[in-house]
């Protein structure tokens, strides 16, 4: 099963694309994925409904977030209410380790996204920060990565011990599904995105070319 | 075939790919000729000494490039609105290509959005957006 782990609609200020129009694009275009991950800059959507669009397209449609702290951005999978009440998801300077060991104890699982590209990526960090605690998985496919980003996700994450997700952290409806992640085993809700993330059962893809 | 009526669009459509000019010469003409005259758009050199990677181009003339893409797809489209996310810098002298796609038919508005990317070379996204264009039934 393969789901694109890292997305943005409408509901971020930088997204263009509408949910309907990415499960047409997906259908319509072949897409080689199961689903997505809505992951929406600061903030999480805990009121759209996608679950008939879901259903009427034969795909997995779930919500994390992208939160942002003094090493770039990350992910986060399995928000809940508390979670959101933990820290503040609106904020451009949370500390990862905080949002790391706070979403391990809200159930919830973490991944410094794009961390090869300058400003926004972990890796652009470490020398001047150091190699922050607890994280476990970073993304090392990104569909919009330039230059060598993705490689140098990909080194430092092997030289550190993380395992890799992909997504296409795409803003609008084409860019879909240029990387992904595949699962051992089926995802139907984000309780099994969680469980599969935390069991490390996946492995990161890409379809750029 | 150009698109000339609303019915004639389908869901996924490629338009037709678009190479700008995206020369330093007309790179920098355009700039003179709207009051940008600055050295970030007129030389490699003097840009790079602002920490640039190179002369760019000026973000209104890649915005123009998208207009006239969609227009040489569909000449009477009314553009409504093109908004667009620049990642990176057009670099001058460097070859880029536009490329768009529709992504949605409102057909009781005759609207058409459209998804618009600005790729160099390397095949890195530098800009990406949306156009929304009206087009006659």
């Amino acid at each position: 099963m393969i789901l694109d782990l890292h997305t943005h609609s409408i509901k971020s200020d930088d997204g263009r694309a509408k949910v309907e129009n990415y499960c047409q694009w997906i259908r319509s275009k072949d897409v080689p994925i199961d689903g997505f991950v809505l992951t929406e800059h600061r903030q999480h959507d805990f009121e759209s409904d996608y679950s008939a669009l879901a259903e009427k397209h034969g795909l997995v449609i779930l919500k994390g977030s992208e939160v942002e702290t003094e090493y770039g951005h990350v992910l986060v999978f399995g928000v809940t209410e508390a979670l959101t009440q933990a820290f503040d998801f609106s904020r451009i300077d949370l500390q990862l380790e905080m949002v790391i060991e706070t979403c391990e104890a809200h159930g919830a699982v973490a991944a410094p996204c794009h961390p090869g590209r300058p400003r926004v990526g972990m890796f652009a960090h470490t020398e001047e920060l150091g190699i922050p605690k607890g994280v476990k998985i970073v993304e090392i496919y990104n569909g919009g990565s330039r230059d060598n980003e993705d490689q140098i996700a990909i080194d430092n994450a092997e030289e550190l011990g993380y395992l890799g997700i992909g997504g296409s952290d795409s803003h609008i409806v084409s860019h879909i599904g240029r990387c992904a992640t595949e699962f051992s085993e089926d995802i139907r809700s984000m309780d099994d995105l969680v469980g599969a993330l935390q069991a490390g059962e996946f492995k990161a893809v890409t379809f750029k070319h | 075939m150009a698109i000339s009526v609303l019915s004639e669009v389908e869901f996924g459509e490629d338009l037709p790919a678009f190479k700008p000019d995206t020369s330093l010469e007309t790179g920098a003409k355009f700039a003179k000729l709207v009051g940008w005259d600055g050295p970030r758009f007129t030389d490699h050199e003097a840009a790079k000494e602002e920490g640039l990677a190179g002369a760019m181009i000026p973000g209104i003339l890649s915005q123009g490039y998208l207009i006239a893409m969609i227009h040489n797809w569909a000449p009477p489209a009314e553009i409504i609105k093109v908004d667009t996310v620049f990642r990176a810098a057009v670099m001058a002298d460097d070859s880029h290509t536009i490329t768009g796609v529709v992504t949605d038919i409102d057909e009781e508005n005759a609207t058409v959005e459209i998804d618009l990317t600005v790729t160099n070379e390397k095949g890195e996204t530098r800009v990406f957006g949306t156009a929304n264009v009206r087009l006659p039934k």
